[in-house]
Formats: C-alpha cells, sequence, structure tokens
C-alpha cells in the first residue's frame, strides 16, 4: 500500500505528541501517533483507494481523502473495524444539505451528533446505545465521534479563531457518537426512515447543540403518561433560550429512552405519529415571546399567539437511546434554515480478516 | 467572507464587513476561499446590541472606507 502523506521524523513517541501538539494537529488532548503501520491496518479495513476524495470540507476547504480519514481516525484512538463508520460520517457531513461551512463557523455551540444504526452497531464497535452512551467510557463511540472532530479541525480547519467561531462551544464537540437503541426500541430503526433496510447499515448526522436532560418520572396508572412525556419533550425543545425559539426551522434530536418509547408506543403512536404530535406541541407562547423579546417572530403566531419552533415533524430526529428510566433528552437546533439532517450508508465488507491493533 | 469571495470571483467588486473578533477567521476564509487579498472592511466588535446610535455612528463612519475598497483604493 502506498501512502501519500508527508512523512515526519520523531526520536520516540513521546517526542512526536508534543510535535503534534505544537502544530496544531490535536483537539487537546493526547492523540495516537499515525505510524505508517496504524494508518495501514485501518485502511486495511476498507476496499476504498486510499487516494479517493470523500468530499471538500468547509471552512478550510480541505480534500477529504480516504488516507487523510484514515490518519485521523488513527489519531483518535479508532480501531481498523471503527473506520467504516467513520468513513461513512464524513462523506456525511460533505453532502451540501449538511451546510458543513456554516456547522463549523457558527458562534452557536452546535456540532455533528453521530447516529448508528443497523448491524454495523456490532460489527463496527460495538457502538453502545444504552447506559452512559454519549458519556465517557465505551471506546467505539468516544473514538468514531473523536476521529470526525479531528477530521473537521485537520483536514477542514475548524480551529478557534480560524474557522471555529464558537462562542462559548461545548464538550459535545471533542465527540458525539451513539448507536439507536434498535433492540429495546418499539419502533422501526431510524435509517429505516431514509430508505434503508433494517440489514442495512447507516449513520444519520444531525447539527445539534449539546443533549438537554428531560426528566420524566413515568407510571404505569397514570392514563395521562403519553401526554406528560409528549408535553416535557415539546417544551424542551421550546425553552425560552433555544435557537428555534429565538430564530426557529432548526432540526432537532428527540432521544427517547426506553420506557418513555414503549409508553408512547402503547398509546399507539408510530415514530412519525409522535414527531407529528411534537411538532404541533413545541411552541412558544405569546407571554414568553414577549417577555424575552424575541422581536422579529412576535409577528408569526398562530391565532393563539403561540409561535411554532420547527417546520414540522421532519425537522424532528427521533431516536430511542440510553436506559429505560425517567431521562430522556433533547438537543436543541443549531443553524436556522440551513444545516438538516443528512445520512450515509456504512460499507464494511471485510475482505480479510483485520489485523491485531498497534497499540500506542 | 464566503459571500463576498462569490462575488469577487464573479468579476462583482467586493468588500466583506466583519468585526474585530472575526478579522482572523476572515483571513482564514479568505485564504481558504483562495483571495487571500479580499477587501474587507472590520468593524468594532460588538456591533450588534450596541444600540441604535452607536450602530448608526459606526455605519457612517464605515461608509466612507467601505466605498474606497469598492473602487479599489486602499485604506
Amino acid at each position: 500500500m502506498t501512502l501519500s502523506a508527508t512523512r515526519h521524523q520523531a526520536p520516540d513517541e513521546a517526542t512526536a505528541l508534543e510535535d503534534f501538539h505544537g502544530r496544531e494537529w490535536t483537539d487537546g488532548l493526547p492523540v495516537v501517533i499515525p505510524t505508517e503501520e496504524r494508518v495501514e491496518a485501518v485502511l486495511a479495513a476498507e476496499a476504498t483507494d486510499p487516494d479517493v476524495i470523500i468530499g471538500t470540507i468547509e471552512p478550510g476547504g480541505g480534500q477529504a481523502t480516504v488516507e487523510k480519514i484514515a490518519i485521523n481516525a488513527v489519531m483518535a484512538g479508532c480501531l481498523p473495524e471503527h473506520f467504516p463508520v467513520v468513513l461513512a460520517a464524513v462523506r456525511a457531513v460533505c453532502d451540501p444539505d449538511f451546510d458543513i461551512n456554516n456547522v463549523q463557523s457558527t458562534t452557536h455551540a452546535m456540532g455533528p451528533v453521530i447516529i448508528v444504526n443497523g448491524p454495523a452497531r456490532e460489527v463496527c464497535g460495538p457502538i453502545v446505545s444504552g447506559t452512559g452512551a454519549l458519556g465517557p467510557g465505551h471506546r467505539a463511540n468516544a473514538s468514531i465521534g473523536r476521529a470526525l472532530r479531528l477530521v473537521l479541525m485537520n483536514i477542514g480547519g475548524a480551529r478557534p479563531v480560524h474557522g471555529d467561531m464558537a462562542s462559548l462551544g461545548q464538550p459535545g464537540k471533542f465527540t458525539c457518537c451513539l448507536a439507536e437503541a434498535e433492540e429495546a426500541s418499539p419502533w422501526p430503526p431510524l435509517h429505516t426512515a431514509f430508505g434503508y433496510d433494517a440489514d442495512q447499515s447507516a449513520v444519520t448526522l444531525v447539527g445539534v447543540d449539546s443533549p438537554h436532560s428531560v426528566m420524566h418520572n413515568t407510571s404505569a396508572d397514570d392514563p395521562e403518561a403519553p401526554e406528560r412525556i409528549l408535553r416535557v419533550v415539546a417544551a424542551s425543545i421550546a425553552n425560552a433560550g433555544a435557537n428555534n425559539t429565538q430564530i426557529g426551522n432548526g432540526p432537532v434530536i428527540v432521544a427517547l429512552n426506553p420506557l418513555h418509547a414503549a409508553v408512547l408506543a402503547a398509546a399507539g403512536l408510530s415514530r412519525e405519529a409522535v414527531c407529528e404530535r411534537l411538532a404541533n406541541m413545541a411552541v412558544v407562547p405569546q407571554s414568553v415571546l414577549q417577555d424575552v423579546r424575541v422581536r422579529r417572530r412576535v409577528a408569526d403566531g398562530d391565532a393563539n399567539g403561540d409561535l411554532p419552533t420547527l417546520r414540522g415533524p421532519g425537522d424532528i430526529v427521533l431516536i430511542v437511546a440510553g436506559d429505560p428510566g425517567m431521562y430522556s433528552a433533547v438537543f436543541s437546533a443549531g443553524l436556522a434554515g440551513s444545516t438538516l439532517p443528512v445520512h450515509a450508508a456504512i460499507d464494511f465488507a471485510f475482505s480479510c480478516e483485520l489485523p491485531a491493533p498497534q497499540s500506542a | 467572507m464566503r459571500d463576498g469571495a462569490i462575488f469577487a470571483k464573479a468579476g462583482l467588486p467586493a468588500v466583506a464587513i466583519v468585526t474585530e473578533l472575526f478579522a482572523t477567521q476572515a483571513e482564514f476564509v479568505a485564504r481558504a476561499a483562495g483571495i487571500p487579498a479580499l477587501p474587507r472592511y472590520v468593524l468594532p466588535h460588538p456591533c450588534s446590541g450596541t444600540g441604535d446610535e452607536n450602530l448608526t455612528r459606526v455605519a457612517r463612519e464605515a461608509v466612507p472606507g467601505i466605498i474606497d475598497l469598492l473602487e479599489g483604493r486602499e485604506l
């Protein structure tokens, strides 16, 4: 295998790591040094030629070749089997609908969230969907999300003050990847809504704010439980400080825990019906609009003076994730009417046994 | 900046207007867009939220410089 990247020499890995930090090639945390052997091992997980260009990543306009993506995947700590998911995620952010230029450059704290569906959750992982899926401790989740971030920084130029103008930022921009809890979900997997078969694998990427916890302690004796869940999720989407309240028209993620999802499904609600209800319920009352002085939107309210925060059910990416219990989550919208959810197939037709990982 | 680059590439006079906070980013985007010398006019930061009186003052001060840049004169 012939690699195109420039070779750099260092007497040892500790010196190389300091060199990487000095050149601003890291996210601030230590990285695995991408030696030729490690990069080749990751590339072996894909049949694609290393020189193939997956896309151009703005605002820096760097060309994301398979090789460059592999280098960043190694740096992030990815194992070879994680790489097909990283590649699919990069392919997805290069979809013009995602508007990567604005996602990277905005002053808002948004970043891409990677949602994985299909057999890749196990074959390319395990990519966790349950306990603490977005927290620390899950190697594939952490490494895959971090690989995308390093690609966005090193190929896309999203360095603070240069290409990334997030006023404060948020820790989800280090890494943000989880699987959907398909087995615990009462509904068909998310990616089937985009035309994939359930036995195919795909990533869905959404540019959003950090997850906001949504608490509801449901009771089997409460006939109002489904409505209460919808109300609290809708109110969380339409919180006063959210971009969608102030500006509107951005996609959100709703991550229902399996218990909340089961309560809604038992009430006869499909995934689409839940999204439809939430889109209708996630409104901001006129009184709140006046209180927070959203001047530009007051005139847009409906007959009751309530202002929708979403264009329709299509603005909600609804997944089932986390532990069954009290906590679901809403990821508020990022850009107004610019970025859209995107998806890409994960190809992991491993043609041979993957080489053993080269540990740092 | 990117809008300015699009106009410039189309052969139209263009000046990108950014506030001080975005000056470094403007430099980066201009280079990435292949027009490192893309004219830009830098406003104080913040402008947003500083009130109509201040915005009017900033605008009055900026307009002559923006016209100079549009007409090809250096500031």
